[in-house]
């Protein structure tokens, strides 16, 4: 598989804690990256400077080859990294394609002026996009408040998916949901992985690590202590790395 | 009303308008009963004329309550920018340009409105009551507590002429509202108040320039009362700075009871026009049976307090049944 990003080195301190310390990992083409650690081993860290939520102090990233400097979210959608944010950052009050297209609607003229939203197409290209996808929802305008975990999840999904994005950083994405819900969004996770989209997963959850890597990263203390293809470990192994990290 | 003209915003409130327009029927027949001289023609279009104003601020202030705002400064800007204009054209300025002069303030003045709310993040409820004050002050200030009158009959044909029969305002207004309506739920503006009003962290994650939503949402409000304003000064061919006093609780109480959420995120600009027709229609009636002013106020007053908290159980109830 092709590399999408490389981080070489990157280090990232609050005060005189190393939060993270000389990370340098690579995330490939349609790949599924797992991160496991127990808390403060700098998972969110690390993924937060991916998403350009923050600036490490030192080290570079790379993608598809080229040094970038990712200073802000809307830089790292721009070098299509797209994060699912633990509140999911739906607005509960909009409907579904509302929250799917808000900040990129689409518009059409009205009288030939003015500009007016296209509820009509952006009804059509989310349905599209929850059927590439095989998301059912029932009913496309109502409330997402009114949706249950998995579908609020799902749609939060989407509106990533229609960024494009090339990299899509989730955290604890089946945390809080029911067992067929988590079925559901792990399937779309996997769907993800065929359309060569790569995913970056923080979860404590080994079961579902394990069923959904290709690779799985494990953190402590900062650091990046191994990288592991998920055919060849066993549960066991990552529970010890976790625990006691390599020695 | 048209599918297209509620909207996807409106649809899941399309119920509680057609309720309240089921609502002024109702008590627009009871009024009837009580004193045939509530439901003539003349009566009935008078109702309509008084409403007109308020309709206009409103269908603005649904904006500012959707964008989880307040603007408790609306009758003290129209006392200013309807002193100073008026003046101003007494004084020999082109009417066209004193109205056209009236929108630039009203505009500008709400667009400050929202600069201290959203770049200084002063609440608006504090920054609204603050400007509310000084503006009043300046008005005062202004006209030294003189009365303003006599403005040229090109301009009061505004507040006092009719088309076919139907009162000029009342006109303005319906296309107001209608104009209000699309800009809520059918473009990009109006997606992004509601958004802003329903989570503004989440909004501004999604790319929404909350900022100057908030500006141009208050901008929005200032505009309205300047419509409002020039309607009011040209209907009664005159002003004074004290004209706009307790406004805004008129105007915030037709957002609440049209069914706009105080919570942001959600509302509806035909559930506001039903506000503040049922709003002027109750005080219309009062007058018709003798109602002292006084007591006026205070059936006002609880007509809020029931409306907010109508509004509060519905809010909770909405809550109550999302799942996380």
């Amino acid at each position: 598989m092709q590399s999408f990003i490389k981080v070489e080195n990157l280090t990232k301190s609050y005060g005189g804690l190393k939060a993270i310390e000389e990370i340098t990992l690579e995330i490939r083409k349609g790949e599924i990256l797992s991160l496991v650690g127990d808390n403060g081993a700098g998972k969110s860290t690390f993924v937060k400077t991916l998403a350009g939520a923050q600036l490490p102090d030192s080290g570079h990233i790379e993608i598809d080859g080229e040094a970038v400097r990712l200073e802000s979210p809307k830089k790292a959608e721009f070098y299509g990294i797209g994060c699912l944010h633990q509140g999911l950052g739906l607005i509960d009050t909009l409907n579904v394609p509302e929250n799917v297209f808000l900040g990129r609607e689409l518009q059409k003229k009205v009288l030939g002026i003015f500009p007016q939203l296209d509820y009509q197409k952006m009804r059509t290209e989310t349905r599209d996009l929850l059927n590439q996808f095989s998301i059912k929802l029932p009913k496309l305008n109502d409330a997402v408040v009114n949706l249950s975990g998995g579908q609020r999840q799902t749609i939060a999904i989407s509106r990533l998916l229609l960024q494009k994005v090339k990299l899509v950083i989730m955290d604890e994405p089946m945390a809080a949901l029911g067992v067929e819900e988590g079925s559901k969004v792990l399937n779309l996770i996997e769907k993800m992985r065929s359309e060569s989209v790569s995913v970056l997963i923080i979860s404590h959850n080994l079961e579902h690590v394990f069923k959904l890597s290709d690779r799985i990263a494990v953190m402590k203390n900062g650091k990046l202590i191994k990288v592991l293809e998920a055919q060849n470990t066993s549960r066991e192994e990552i529970v010890k790395l976790i625990t006691f990290g390599l020695s | 009303m048209s599918d297209s003209l509620i909207g996807n915003a409106d649809r899941k409130w399309l119920f509680q308008g057609l309720g309240l327009t089921i609502v002024v029927i109702i008590l627009a027949i009871l009024f009837s009963l009580i004193n045939p001289k509530f439901a003539t023609i003349t009566n009935l279009l008078n109702v309509l004329t008084q409403a007109s104003y308020y309709i206009i601020l409103a269908v603005g202030m649904t904006f500012v309550i959707a964008a989880a705002g307040i603007d408790l400064s609306v009758g003290s800007l129209l006392a200013l920018i309807t002193v100073v204009s008026f003046e101003l054209i007494k004084n020999g300025l082109d009417p066209i340009l004193g109205v056209l002069l009236m929108f630039l303030m009203g505009g500008t003045l709400g667009a400050f409105t929202g600069y201290l709310i959203s770049y200084i993040n002063i609440p608006p409820f504090i920054a609204t009551l603050g400007i509310m004050v000084s503006l009043r002050g300046l008005a005062l200030v202004h006209s030294a507590g003189k009365m303003h009158y006599g403005l040229p009959e090109s301009l009061t044909w505004i507040g006092q002429g009719d088309i076919i029969g139907i009162p000029v305002p009342v006109l303005i207004s319906l296309i107001f509202t209608l104009f209000g309506a699309w800009l809520f739920n059918k473009t990009k503006f109006g997606l992004h108040a509601r958004s802003v009003g329903g989570n503004r962290e989440a909004a501004r994650l999604a790319g929404v320039n909350v900022n100057l939503v908030e500006i141009l949402v208050y901008s929005f409000m200032g505009l309205s009362v300047a419509l409002g304003g020039l309607i009011m000064i040209t209907r009664i061919d005159s002003t004074q700075a004290t004209i706009g006093t307790s406004m805004e609780i008129h105007v915030i109480a037709a957002v609440i009871i049209g069914g706009t959420s105080l919570f942001g995120g959600k509302g509806t600009v035909y559930g506001t026009l039903m506000g503040a027709i049922l709003l002027s229609m109750m005080t219309n009636a009062l007058v018709i049976a003798g109602v002292d002013y006084f007591w006026q106020l205070f059936i006002m007053g609880i007509i809020v307090l029931i409306a907010v908290t109508i509004n509060n159980i519905r809010d909770k109830r909405f809550l109550f049944n999302s799942k996380p």
